[in-house]
């Protein structure tokens, strides 16, 4: 008996073991350990056998079944994951297929340079102010202490409406507007963003429109110092840390001193290059003390308070943060250059 | 103005190369533009002698020069030039040079003769050719016989001498001038300017006055007008070193008389003119206003008509040249003339300025006097060019200077303390350190009496020190029985505040009350001190005649900083606070551009021109006030000479460009103003209203292998519109079909909130899209910024999310084909009950299976309840009731 239980068992083995699907695995379960199977009937056997064999018969046959349902488990999960792996590896697919992109939508340029640059003043308590682009001479020129025949008004040819309306050449009438708006010299600290107008050719480094931010911060004891601060606060902020300004004096009619402002290529970080023309600096923006003229015609005493503006192209920044060699990209709106941003 | 280093370098001693003297002139606000390093590319080109000269045996053109170039063996040259002769002497190039034409000279064979460099043209040089003999401009540039061999060409040749080209500003008239720079840059090198010396021999006996006469009729347009009269003129050329001054500055060679004036014109800033004596109706030069039609015959022998109102210079019949500007052509020099008159003026700027952008001549001379020129320096200029022509032999200088100065310029004079600059600057310069800045620029420096010029501050300080003092005075004087002493210190203090410590001690002695003097004296002394330090910084400044621009104590901040270098200030914040923000407009402006990019589309930026063609091509109607655009009176072109009224314009232009550039698949968005006149023509600022415009065509997914390669259709856009209108919190509106110029009559809907357009979307009319060139359907929406503002919920509402399941029923009716869905969601909403919680439109369906004036809607309707679980019947009861309305309002019949 026992070795017709050894001589199954055997059997059985070598049955499991060649067992290639997991019915095939479940056929060799039932012909050995099913109800009608193998072993079963081997035990059924055993009322043949004397009272004393039958416990050790019975171990023997408890222990083969053991064995065996052991096998069949451990070959059960080695062909499911056989069979997984199978399932999974037909299911194969070309990832290398473009994904199924959609229509993501960008803002300008312009919009994401000026909004930097609208972050760093608020953030530093500055205030946004606005005013409208068809100015009138008055507030374009004569409250920024540039009258009439003024040498300088020769640096911007301007596009008239009439004699004494014309698009702004700048954004600094809203700072003789907004001063209006104040009394009794009470601190300003704005900037005031947006489109100008000028009369120059379209081309790589000209447009007849662009966008302007404007400075001025007025208080008791306001100093160059604090100007050259805040512009070298600014710059750090938008070019990034390591960048150094330079101020050369300048001349403007609406601020006395008056310089115009170099930061350190951002480039070539002041090693000289092409974009600065070797010169180590780009000239970015202009600024200067606001003239006592222009804190009278305003409304303000320039005994009492003193203050400074600065003013500062966008267009500019932008293609230096983008590396943009011609202006015109900004405004032919070709969306494949709008889709980069 | 263009000056050349030599020049500079005549007048002061500086070791500086070009490129240093460019940097700090730069820094100090006499911007040089540009550096011309002259001679460059010059460095081994030398003079030579041909000494033979040989033909080439393999060549009939190429010939072989045996070159003297001061050395001990001859060199070998071959030329191909024809015009070359033994004898000559030309310039060579060494081998090595790099000449400035790019050209690099090596050793070589030419038809297997060895030439070691090269004979130069004056083209390979990058000499001016036009003044040359026809053989030298195309041939080898011939220097005169007696020119040493061995020399650099660049010092035979002039050209070792480097030019600054400055761009100064508007307000440096007094830097129009070699003086000019040279005085700012003695101040900036700290050495001494040595300034030309002008004397006059007046070596004609006749009297200036007796032979001319001058006179000033618009004493607002010409401030003096003086004049001297030169003898026995003889024209010739000028000496070389004037020549090559003149060359460094830019300017031409003519004859002496001519290039003198020029020469101290560039020297010292006053522009001149002279006048032949005889060709002078009257001998009498008068400055006026031109009179309408006055013939004017200028130098550059144009024929001009006087606008009327010009500054002219007239003789006794006619004008004889436009004041500052241009002289006039019968009184110029010329080899015939004998004596000449000299005239020195100074003329109003903005009248030269605006008569020479009338005639759209500008002149050396006309440029100087926009910005100013010294009216003081009339004289001196006047006798420097007599001076300079004397020492030529080239005239004689009659006696005196007629000299008409009807008003003297006062003299500017500028109080100021040092501390109103430091504080300007956030510098702490010592009174010496901006005194002596300003003294070296010319400026005289007064201290001002102290009492008097106490400022405000000061006279606070020193009223709150007498009250302290007073009190203390008083206290001990009470202690220490001295009565008098009061009044005496009151009146000592009050003449003779200085020396009040010293009075105070005095008396206090007198009255030998030990303490009372510690105190008394200590506070004094404090309080004198305080005061010493604003009054002893109190000056008044006496501003150089030379500069116009200086006139404020701000002025004299300026001054001080540019000579110190701006990278000498501090740098620091302002103090204080603000709280920085925006406003609502622009914050709501932002969320517009926020929600529009996140919905897929391109934000554009555009011009904000537009034209009449455009307009044309957009089909609006002739009597639109759409059509009231403002006109530019100087517009850029005739392409874009209105400012659009419509954004649609520019957005329209943007999508033609696009769809021209094979971009077809477009979505853009814009928000910016328009225009709109309040009347034309134009007598007031215009209204400027922010519109928000979007635009989208060609597919509605991006181009892809498993993409659907619909393209966009009324619904893409109109869903846009009303995610951005969720966006900006906008709801309970109403769309129904509307109208547009622009878009096809069929496909327009208006969302409304009352009476209020909120956004009009639609498909552009066909015939619009033929006009902008887009073979494609094209949709667009417009809104006003201002009018979404208004309807936008100020206050966020958060709808809470159901308790209950709500319970759903699809309700699939056959309506009539011109039926509204919109209409058909209306009356559902309005019969769905209180249970009715939303409905939607899941499938439209017309085609085969159903009679084709039918079409079939069907909706998706929830009902929920917020207190309970609804009951099927509930609902049901509800759906019946929807029925119901839809069979009665519209004829709906349940699809089976």
């Amino acid at each position: 008996m026992e070795q017709q239980i050894k001589e199954l068992r055997l059997r059985a083995g070598t049955a499991i073991g060649a067992a290639s699907t997991l019915k095939e695995l479940d056929d060799v379960r039932v012909r050995f350990l099913g109800k009608k199977g193998e072993l079963t009937g081997l035990l059924r056997g055993m009322s043949k056998l004397s009272a004393e064999e039958r416990p050790l018969v019975g171990k023997v046959v408890n222990e083969a079944r053991a064995e065996l349902e052991q096998l069949i488990a451990k070959k059960n999960s080695s062909l499911k994951a056989a069979e997984l792996e199978s399932k999974l590896a037909s299911e194969k697919i070309d990832v290398t297929l473009p994904g199924r992109r959609v229509h993501a939508g960008h803002l300008h340029p312009l919009t994401l340079t000026l909004n930097r640059v609208k972050e760093i003043f608020i953030s530093m308590g500055y205030s946004v102010e606005e005013g409208p682009e068809v100015e009138t001479d008055y507030y374009n020129f004569e409250a920024l202490n540039l009258p009439k025949d003024h040498p300088a008004r020769d640096m911007q040819d301007s596009f008239y409406i009439t004699e004494e309306i014309l698009l702004r050449t700048q954004t600094s009438p809203v700072q003789a507007r907004t001063m209006e708006r104040h009394k009794d010299n009470e601190p300003i600290r704005m900037i005031a963003p947006g489109r100008v107008y000028r009369r120059d050719d379209y081309d790589a480094s000209h447009s007849p429109m662009f966008t302007q931010v404007e400075g001025l911060v007025i208080d008791k004891g306001i100093s160059f110092a604090d100007l050259k601060g805040t512009l070298e606060d600014f710059s750090k902020k938008i070019f990034g840390e390591k960048t150094k300004i330079r101020l050369r004096p300048s001349f403007f009619p609406f601020t006395e001193p008056s310089a115009e402002v170099d930061v350190s290529c951002v480039m070539c970080h002041g090693e000289g290059c092409k974009v600065c023309q070797g010169t180590g600096w780009l000239e970015i923006l202009g600024a200067g003390m606001v003239h006592p003229d222009v804190l009278k015609m305003s409304g303000y005493d320039p005994d009492k308070v003193s203050g400074f503006a600065f003013g500062m192209g966008i267009e500019r920044i932008a293609m230096l943060t983008y590396g943009l060699d011609d202006m015109r990209l900004l405004y032919d709106n070709d969306v494949r250059f709008l889709k980069q941003f | 103005m263009q000056v050349s280093t030599k020049w500079l370098k005549d007048y002061i001693d500086i070791d500086l190369t070009a490129d240093e003297l460019a940097e700090r002139f730069t820094l100090a606000g006499i911007p040089v533009e540009n550096v011309i390093h002259a001679g460059e590319g010059l460095e081994k080109v030398v003079t030579g002698r041909i000494e033979e000269l040989k033909a080439h045996p393999d060549s009939d053109h190429l010939q072989v020069c045996q070159m003297n170039v001061g050395e001990e063996n001859l060199l070998q040259v071959v030329t191909g030039a024809p015009n070359v002769a033994q004898g000559q002497v030309v310039p060579v190039a060494l081998v090595g040079a790099h000449l400035p034409n790019g050209q690099k000279i090596s050793k070589g064979k030419m038809r297997g003769v060895a030439s070691n460099g090269m004979l130069c043209s004056a083209d390979e040089l990058k000499l001016e050719i036009d003044n040359l003999p026809e053989e030298q401009k195309v041939g080898i540039y011939i220097l005169p016989e007696d020119t040493p061999v061995g020399l650099p060409a660049a010092e035979v040749l002039g050209l070792d001498d480097d030019i600054l080209e400055f761009e100064l500003t508007a307000n440096r008239g007094d830097c129009f001038s070699v003086v000019g720079l040279v005085r700012e840059l003695a101040v900036l090198t700290k050495k001494s300017a040595r300034l030309p010396e002008i004397t006059v021999d007046e070596d004609d006996a006749s009297e200036a006055s007796a032979l001319v006469k001058i006179g000033i009729d618009a004493p607002d347009l010409c401030s003096r007008f003086s004049a001297r009269v030169l003898t026995n003129v003889k024209l010739a050329p000028s000496p070389e070193w004037m020549v090559k001054r003149l060359e460094g500055a830019g300017m031409r060679a003519i004859n002496n008389v001519v290039d003198v004036t020029n020469f101290v014109m560039l020297e010292l800033g006053q522009p001149l003119h002279a006048y032949d004596f005889d060709k002078v109706v009257g001998h009498s030069l008068t400055a006026r206003r031109a009179v309408e039609g006055e013939p004017l015959h200028t130098l550059d022998d144009t024929n001009r008509l006087a606008k009327g109102g010009e500054l002219v210079i007239a003789d006794a019949e006619n004008a004889a040249g436009l004041a500052g500007i241009m002289g006039g052509f019968e009184s110029e020099i010329t080899e015939s003339t004998k004596t000449v008159i000299l005239e020195a003026a100074c003329f109003n700027s903005a009248s030269i300025r605006r008569t020479s952008r009338a005639v759209g001549i500008h002149t050396e001379a006309s440029g100087r006097f926009e910005r100013g020129t010294n009216v003081n320096g009339t004289v001196a200029a006047l006798d420097r060019v007599a001076q300079l022509l004397q020492e030529m032999g080239a005239c004689k200088v009659c006696k005196g200077v007629v000299d008409v100065y009807p008003v003297q310029k006062p003299e500017i004079k500028i109080k100021f303390t040092t501390a109103q600059i430091n504080s300007r600057l956030g510098t702490s310069y010592s009174d010496s350190e901006i005194v002596d800045v300003l003294e070296a620029l010319g400026f005289a420096i007064d201290p001002v009496n102290k009492v008097e010029e106490m400022t405000d501050e000061v006279v606070d300080k020193v009223a709150s020190a007498t009250k302290n003092f007073s009190k203390a005075a008083r206290e001990i004087g009470k202690k220490s029985n001295v009565e008098n002493f009061i009044g005496n210190i009151g009146a000592t203090f009050g003449n003779l505040f200085k020396n009040a410590g010293a009075k105070a001690n005095d008396v206090a002695q007198k009255t030998g009350v030990d303490d009372f003097v510690q105190n008394i004296s200590a506070a004094v002394g404090d309080m004198v001190k305080s005061v010493d330090i604003k009054l002893s910084s109190a000056y008044e400044a006496t501003v150089p005649d030379w500069r116009n621009d200086v006139r404020l104590p701000d002025d004299l901040s300026e001054e001080v900083a540019r000579v110190y270098g701006f990278d000498k200030i501090p740098s620091t914040l302002p103090k204080g606070n603000q709280q920085g923000r925006q406003s609502p407009a622009q914050v709501f402006i932002d969320r517009i551009k926020a929600i529009l990019s996140s919905l897929g589309l391109c934000e554009e930026l555009s011009f904000a021109f537009t034209s009449e063609a455009m307009l044309d091509k957009m089909r609006v109607p002739a009597d639109s006030e759409l059509r009231c655009a403002v006109p530019i009176m100087n517009p850029l072109t005739d392409v874009a000479p209105l400012l659009r009224t419509t954004l649609l314009a520019s957005i329209f232009e943007n999508a033609a460009r696009n769809f021209s550039r094979k971009n077809e698949d477009v979505r853009l968005f814009e928000v910016a103003p328009v225009f709109l006149p309040k009347a034309l023509p134009v007598t007031e600022q215009p209204l400027e209203r922010q519109q928000v415009v979007g635009l989208l065509m060609g597919r509605r997914e991006p181009k892809g292998w498993s993409q659907d390669a619909a393209q966009i259709d009324f619904y893409d856009a109109k869903g846009i519109v009303e995610e951005l209108l969720a966006g900006l919190s906008i709801g309970n509106y109403v769309v129904e079909a509307g109208e547009h110029y622009a878009l096809h009559p069929g496909k327009t809907a208006v969302f409304k909130k009352g009476r209020d357009v909120l956004v009009t979307v639609g498909e552009v009319h066909p015939a619009v899209a033929v006009a902008l060139g887009i073979r494609k359907k094209i949709y667009v929406f417009e809104a006003e910024v201002e009018t979404l503002h208004r309807f936008a919920a100020k206050k966020f509402s958060l709808e809470s999310l159901p308790k209950y399941p709500s319970i759903s029923r699809d309700l699939a009716i056959l309506v009539s084909h011109d039926t509204a869905a919109g209409e058909v969601e209306k009356v559902i909403a309005k019969s769905g009950g209180q249970f009715f919680k939303g409905v939607t439109l899941f499938d439209v369906y017309t085609g085969e299976r159903i009679s084709a004036d039918k079409k079939s809607l069907a909706f998706a309707i929830e009902f929920r309840s917020n207190e309970r679980t609804l009951k099927d019947e509930e609902a049901d009861a509800a759906f019946a009731n929807i029925l119901a309305a839809v069979e009665k309002d519209f004829g709906a019949t349940l699809r089976s």
